[in-house]
């Protein structure tokens, strides 16, 4: 049994091996980063980072200085009081799971993770057995169930063309490092020319060095970008991206797009529910498959129904409060 | 024909949809699919019984789609709250009501849209379902049913045969229809009509005006379906929906043409539509329900007049020794049916009429409002019933200089009617513009946080807001709640307030979160009311928002004591004596 501190943000520490899962801790000699989005990263440059290349790739273009163990997944590393290997956890390009071995036992921690796997990932593999799991929750509540990719990729191409065809730029709502290059790969295959807002697109680069097809893609160009499908986070929305275009159609790829408070607050033409995080069932998934003596539940603003669904199922929970995630996080 | 997941698959694509005019085509599109190609070789009463159920369907899909499981007019309505339909959900799904279901329906702001997905998504629903395909007609008589219900295991036995017969999606329109409220999906009894005319080929405002007069989409459709729109008519003892005012607003008033409006006295008392005829007298409030035996005496004082056939808009206000009372006054009579000789005593009434709907036979509500006042003016004179005067104003000054005197006389402001208007009934336009303001403001401190519904759905919108007691011996806490408001702010304000109540939780309660005190709030009402049932002792008439004062601190929340002194001021606010009224004219009686 490991006992847990917070990391501040989203970060777990394990105090007795000196290692933070996540962001960072001033006593860490080592953090674990699962990936490279901004509510992860580590608070100073002074920590010893351990990630997969990728992850480090990413955390390099933003902004990182510090020094970084990069670890490819399934290989073995010792530090001074665990052994520590990495799975991919199919959330975006480069994440991964940690499996930790020491006296204390087997502990997975999931960071951020999806199954079956983003398409433009690594994959999703568990390791065989795990004593401990600490396990992220962000869609903890049995309304969200993901439909198939493919019927999101199709209804997506669908919407993307008809647009198109009415004289309309499509506009695809999603953040930079992840979602923004799992939409350019669903629509790839139409062969239509496609801009992404410009700070996302460094990033994409990475994903075509690794083998993923990313389409027509160029930087968002504002004089160029009328006709073309069009690929920004919502926080773009209101600092002028593509505000000259007036026949724009706006869609919404979001978990949290599942809700209709949701899709009517962000008066939207469309809402694609394309999350990178595992849905609830798929949560319930993973933890039966894996049949840990104990869970702890992270990453999630309703702990108590996660624990109710868990412990019927007959597993020991807990809820590690510390890293709720609001709902306005990126899903 | 007319199946009822087909219909509850269009109300989705609508709700999806963004243009108003693309709902409406939408919308006559499905409506043509359930209407009779009537050329099919179909003869006799095959083709008579064909035509019946298609018309039946038509008329059941705009109710439906606007208007709820039953007509508004029939008044009926299926008593199940929205907790019993959770709760049964819960059980037919095998959740736990209060540890899941609570948590689902503060996420979605939603609890038909939680039940569906819940029905949708849990793997142990799945072998229970006995799908099975509802006709329009069919969900009628399960309303109908439903509404026959005599108790709760009735009403249980129906609900666990919807939750198992229908599919998720007809489960959350099924829900949304029978609460007779909104379906959620921006589509309006206007784009309703417009859709129908679209589809039936008939002129929209035609159809505007037998809504209006039926008061029941259901009742249009069929007269549109079969033709008959021509037959629809004006009749006594069915209120019509009221024509209301917008607020004038500082940009209208720059581009307001005064010399096109009339002014008004903004009387603060209850809105009502007088029926009279046949030796019946009959009141109806702004809702539609009739109110006549909450005010006897005043029905008793219209028949005593022995009006010819009319229907007449105005005010009931508290009058009494030529001073129109303050609001507070008549609030004592409202919902007491039958009240006592006691409290007619105490609190005598009176009826100012303003607008004429209905006379000498015939309805006279597209006549322009000078034509129907002077109608209005000569019955009034003639029965000695008061009706509101009628100010001519040129400028906004003058418009101020009224409300100035309009509220010494106890009334709330000034309304600007558009001379050449029409009874718009059930709008509001730029036609009858109000200008008034609140009675007063409180710095009050925001102790609990609510989960929003609808549009509002996923985000903390409804706050309880409390009054310092700490310095009150009458109290052990700190602070009492005085009121809720859901309104006020802007979005930005309330996504300011959302991230800062993340830091301030105590405690939750299903979708309530209980604050640490420190969000002092501006908020402004309309009065202040005596309510035993609170714990103050005292809640607010329409509160919301003025300002968030971040600048302030809990330190700076107003007291109790300073209610009570603000209601006193109220209550003793001497209006001015009418001895000849100005606010309206009150005939002589001979």
């Amino acid at each position: 049994m490991y006992p847990f501190e917070s990391a501040g943000g989203h970060g777990i520490y394990l105090p007795q091996l000196k290692l933070s899962l996540d962001n960072s801790h001033r006593e860490a000699e080592w953090v674990f980063i699962s990936h490279a989005h901004a509510d992860h990263l580590p608070r100073d440059r002074h920590s010893r980072v351990i990630a997969t290349p990728f992850t480090h790739q990413f955390m390099r273009l933003r902004g990182f200085k510090g020094e970084c163990s990069e670890l490819p997944f399934r290989e073995r590393l010792s530090l001074s009081k665990c052994d520590v290997t990495l799975f991919p956890a199919g959330h975006i390009l480069g994440s991964a799971m940690i499996l930790i071995e020491s006296d204390a036992g087997r502990l997975l921690y999931t960071g951020d993770t999806k199954t079956p796997p983003s398409p433009v990932t690594e994959g999703f593999d568990l390791p065989e057995e795990v004593d401990e799991l600490i396990i992220e929750a962000t869609f903890g509540l049995p309304i969200y169930k993901w439909q198939p990719i493919e019927e999101i990729q199709a209804a997506m191409q669908k919407f993307a063309l008809q647009s198109l065809q009415d004289g309309y730029t499509p506009l695809f709502l999603g953040y930079n490092l992840g979602k923004a290059q799992e939409i350019l790969h669903l629509l790839a295959p139409l062969g239509v020319d496609m801009q992404i807002h410009g700070a996302g697109f460094p990033y994409c680069e990475v994903y075509q060095q690794a083998g993923f097809d990313l389409g027509n893609v160029r930087a968002y160009n504002r004089a160029t970008c009328e006709g073309s499908i069009l690929v920004a986070p919502s926080s773009a929305l209101g600092s002028g991206f593509a505000s000259h275009v007036s026949r724009i159609r706006t869609a919404f790829c979001s978990g949290w797009a599942l809700t209709e408070a949701r899709r009517m607050q962000m008066n939207l033409d469309a809402a694609f529910v394309l999350s990178d995080h595992l849905d609830f069932f798929e949560l319930l998934d993973v933890c039966k498959t894996l049949a840990p003596k104990r869970i702890h539940i992270t990453h999630t603003p309703n702990p108590t129904v996660v624990q109710h669904f868990l412990e019927k199922a007959g597993h020991q929970v807990s809820s590690l409060e510390f890293s709720p995630r609001s709902e306005d996080a990126d899903g | 024909m007319g199946n009822f997941l087909a219909f509850c698959e269009v109300l989705e694509v609508i709700g999806r949809t963004r243009s108003t005019g693309r709902k409406s085509e939408l919308f006559a599109t499905y409506l043509d699919s359930l209407n009779v190609n009537r050329d099919q070789r179909l003869v006799g009463d095959d083709l008579d019984q064909i035509i019946h159920e298609s018309e039946i369907s038509i008329a059941l899909a705009c109710q439906y789609a606007g208007e709820g499981a039953f007509r508004k007019t029939t008044g009926k309505r299926v008593g199940i709250g929205s907790r019993t339909l959770a709760l049964s959900a819960s059980n037919f799904c095998d959740i736990d009501y209060d540890v899941v279901f609570k948590a689902c329906r503060t996420v979605t702001g939603s609890g038909s849209e939680a039940i569906s997905l819940l029905l949708k998504n849990l793997p142990g629903v799945k072998p229970k379902l006995r799908p099975h395909e509802w006709t329009l007609v069919q969900v009628e008589s399960l309303f109908e049913r439903l509404s026959e219900c005599r108790n709760r295991d009735e009403k249980e036995q129906i609900l666990q045969q919807v939750w198992g017969e229908m599919t998720p999606l007809e489960c959350k329109y099924w829900i949304r229809i029978l609460g007779q409220g909104s379906l959620r999906i921006g589509f309006d009894s206007r784009s309703i009509l417009r859709a129908l005319s679209r589809f039936s080929g008939q002129e929209f405002e035609q159809l505007r005006y037998v809504h209006m007069l039926t008061g029941s989409l259901y009742d249009t459709a069929r007269k549109a379906v079969r033709r008959e729109l021509e037959s629809a008519h004006f009749e006594l003892f069915r209120p019509v929906s009221f024509m209301l005012a917008a607020p004038l607003s500082k940009k209208d008033v720059s581009a307001l043409d005064f010399s096109q409006y009339v002014a008004e006295e903004k009387f603060d008392g209850i809105r009502c539509q007088v029926h009279v005829g046949e030796g019946r007298v009959s009141l109806y409030s702004r809702d539609l329900n009739e109110i006549s035996e909450s005010f006897p005496d005043l029905v008793e004082w219209f028949r005593f007049k022995s009006l010819t056939p009319i229907v007449l808009d105005g005010e009931i206000v508290a009058f009494e020794k030529n001073r129109i009372l303050p609001f507070q006054r008549l609030q004592k009579r409202l919902g007491v049916k039958n009240p006592g000789e006691k409290l007619i005593q105490e609190i005598p009434l009176l009826f100012i009429g303003y607008d004429l709907l209905y006379h000498h036979g015939k309805e006279v509500v597209n006549e322009p409002l000078e034509v129907r006042r002077e109608m209005l003016e000569s019955v009034c004179d003639s029965f000695g019933v008061s009706f509101s005067r009628q100010f001519a104003v040129y400028n906004i000054d003058e418009v101020r200089t009224l409300f100035d005197a309009a509220r010494a006389r106890g009334n709330e402001g000034v309304m600007l009617k558009k001379k050449s208007s029409s009874y718009e009934f059930g709008q509001r336009r730029q036609t009858w513009l109000k200008v008034k303001e609140p009675a007063g403001s409180l710095d009050v401190v925001i102790l609990y946080a609510h989960a929003g519904s609808g549009k509002r759905g996923g985000t903390y919108s409804d706050f309880t807001l409390g009054i310092s007691v700490r310095e009150d011996n009458r109290f052990e806490e700190e602070f009492v709640p005085i009121g809720k408001a859901y309104g006020g702010y802007t979005d930005q304000e309330l996504r300011k307030l959302n991230q800062r109540i993340r830091t301030l939780i105590l405690d939750r309660f299903g979708p309530t979160l209980a604050l640490r005190p420190e969000i002092v709030v501006e908020l402004e009402f309309d009065a202040i009311q005596v309510n035993k049932r609170t714990k103050a002792g005292y809640s607010l008439r329409f509160p919301r928002f003025r300002a968030i004062r971040w600048d302030l601190s809990v330190s700076d929340v107003d007291t109790l004591v300073d209610v009570e002194r603000l209601l006193i001021e109220q209550e003793d606010r001497v209006t001015e004596s009418q001895i000849k009224p100005i606010s309206f004219i009150l005939p002589d009686t001979k």
